[in-house]
């Protein structure tokens, strides 16, 4: 298996995902986000309209070619082994940047700063912490639950009920929704 | 001028308050977002944006701030500062209000460029408490400079205004190239300073209302995503790639000012700082508003 192949990834499978919101309630309890801070997303388009309606969960998608970890003035981003991008909020100053260049708005900024400014960017880190010690309580503090050191399943993933949400990596991933696909004969 | 800062501060109220309203980055907007990424008939803004920030922003930066001087420490070593008698009749050129306005602008200069330069080398400076300390000095150091801008734009608007004679000024770099002290027929400003004016002030409000996009983010102006058919998003990116751009223009020709002042032509920069200008200097590279001043008896 090639090491491009085990990168973890996020799949919402739109066929399935019925609009709960479990996911983005979940990662905000889990990792005890702040108010206007949600690092999942559920976005339902055409509301109402029969047969057009759906509905997807979005948040990182830990990219392979991660924009933002190219236009970080200081460089406070990382990609770990397994493909998980992950940033360091202790040097990230808040300026904004990785928000231009990341196609899914995942990036996003609490005002806690000096005036209103933007302070240090927070987004999903498919439930693996930080750079800090694993599990230690500043890490937790900072970047919420460290699930993946403990051997868990990210927190959103877990929680959807009609397994929408796919995580894992990418080639085990996309089996998955082959299988699916196959079986319903549509939504490839 | 009173009105356009009253502008300036109701759109800013305007911004916060929209703020409050549906975000136009993490909200429903964010599916439009996606798509309109990178996709065929968009205008690609977000990869525009990755290419020139990861690549070209930091290194053009780099080559300015080593470049420029460089080649003013040449001009320095080979042809040397302009010397002018400073024991002369002088003239008052600049009054009280002139040069308020002026220290004010250059202070902030004095703050927002060393700032701006942190942030872009913020790596080299390790990220972390200094460079976010440097970048919310670069916001609040805009302040004083978005209050005297408008001020400084018309207080020197009809000096600042090009003419025919600023072709020639041109074709001979103003004269700086030759150890000679020509004569040159400039009125108050030469062609270099006029444009030195049109960066700092056109310039400056672009840095402006970018740097304020960048710093409210999220917010919704109708009238702006009409007339430019953006979304929110691709215009921060707009705002950012604008605000490097013009950042390049902004701080080569700041060096160029300082460097004309402070070495070149030597202790002009006291003419800013007491109002008075020196008849020798006047009379040899701005002829024009020499003759001018000598009818009104000035000297």
């Amino acid at each position: 298996m090639s090491n491009e192949m085990s990168r973890m990834k996020f799949f919402c499978d739109d066929h399935r995902c019925i609009e709960c919101f479990a996911c983005s309630v979940a990662c905000a309890e889990a990792h005890e986000l702040p108010t206007g801070i949600s690092r999942r997303k559920v976005i339902t388009l055409f509301d109402g309209i029969e047969g057009k309606e759906v509905s997807t969960s979005i948040a990182c998608m830990h990219c392979t070619d991660a924009p933002c970890e190219q236009v970080c003035p200081v460089d406070c981003f990382y990609i770990r082994e397994d493909g998980i991008v992950l940033h360091d909020k202790e040097k990230c100053i808040g300026c904004g940047y990785c928000l231009y260049a990341c196609p899914f708005g995942a990036p996003q900024f609490p005002r806690d700063g000096a005036f209103g400014a933007k302070g240090a960017m927070d987004k999903c880190t498919m439930c693996a912490g930080g750079p800090l010690e694993t599990n230690s309580e500043k890490e937790r503090h900072l970047y919420g639950q460290n699930r993946i050191a403990e051997g868990k399943v990210p927190m959103c993933a877990a929680v959807c009920s009609t397994n929408a949400l796919l995580v894992g990596d990418a080639e085990s991933v996309s089996t998955i929704y082959r299988k699916r696909v196959a079986g319903r004969g549509k939504g490839a | 001028m009173k009105k356009s800062i009253i502008l300036f501060i109701a759109l800013l109220g305007l911004a916060s308050v929209a703020y409050a309203n549906e975000s136009q980055i993490w909200g429903e907007m964010r599916i439009q977002n996606i798509l309109g990424y990178g996709q065929e008939e968009s205008l690609k803004l977000g990869v525009l944006f990755t290419m020139l920030q990861s690549k070209y922003f930091a290194w053009v930066f780099l080559g300015v701030l080593l470049g420029v001087p460089l080649v003013f420490f040449l001009h320095y070593k080979i042809v040397g500062p302009k010397v002018f008698p400073h024991s002369h009749k002088k003239h008052y050129a600049f009054n009280l209000f002139h040069r308020t306005v002026h220290q004010i602008a250059a202070v902030s200069f004095l703050v927002l460029l060393p700032t701006g330069f942190i942030i872009v080398f913020g790596d080299f400076f390790g990220g972390g408490t200094l460079v976010r300390m440097a970048k919310n000095l670069h916001g609040l150091f805009t302040i004083p400079f978005a209050i005297v801008v408008i001020p400084m734009a018309l207080m020197w608007l009809k000096e600042a205004l090009f003419n025919l004679e600023d072709v020639k000024w041109f074709m001979i770099l103003g004269g700086y190239l030759s150890k000679e002290k020509q004569i040159i027929n400039a009125t108050q400003f030469n062609a270099g300073q006029k444009m030195w004016y049109w960066v700092a002030i056109l310039g400056g409000i672009t840095m402006i209302l970018s740097g304020a996009f960048m710093f409210f983010l999220d917010f919704k102006m109708e009238m702006l995503h009409n007339i430019t058919g953006l979304s929110q998003i691709d215009l921060l990116r707009v705002a950012a790639i604008l605000h490097n751009v013009m950042g390049f223009a902004v701080v080569a020709l700041f060096i160029t000012h300082v460097y004309m002042s402070m070495f070149a032509i030597k202790g002009a920069v006291y003419s800013i700082i007491t109002g008075y200008v020196e008849e020798e200097e006047v009379k040899i590279l701005h002829n024009a508003w020499y003759k001018k001043l000598k009818e009104k008896g000035k000297f």
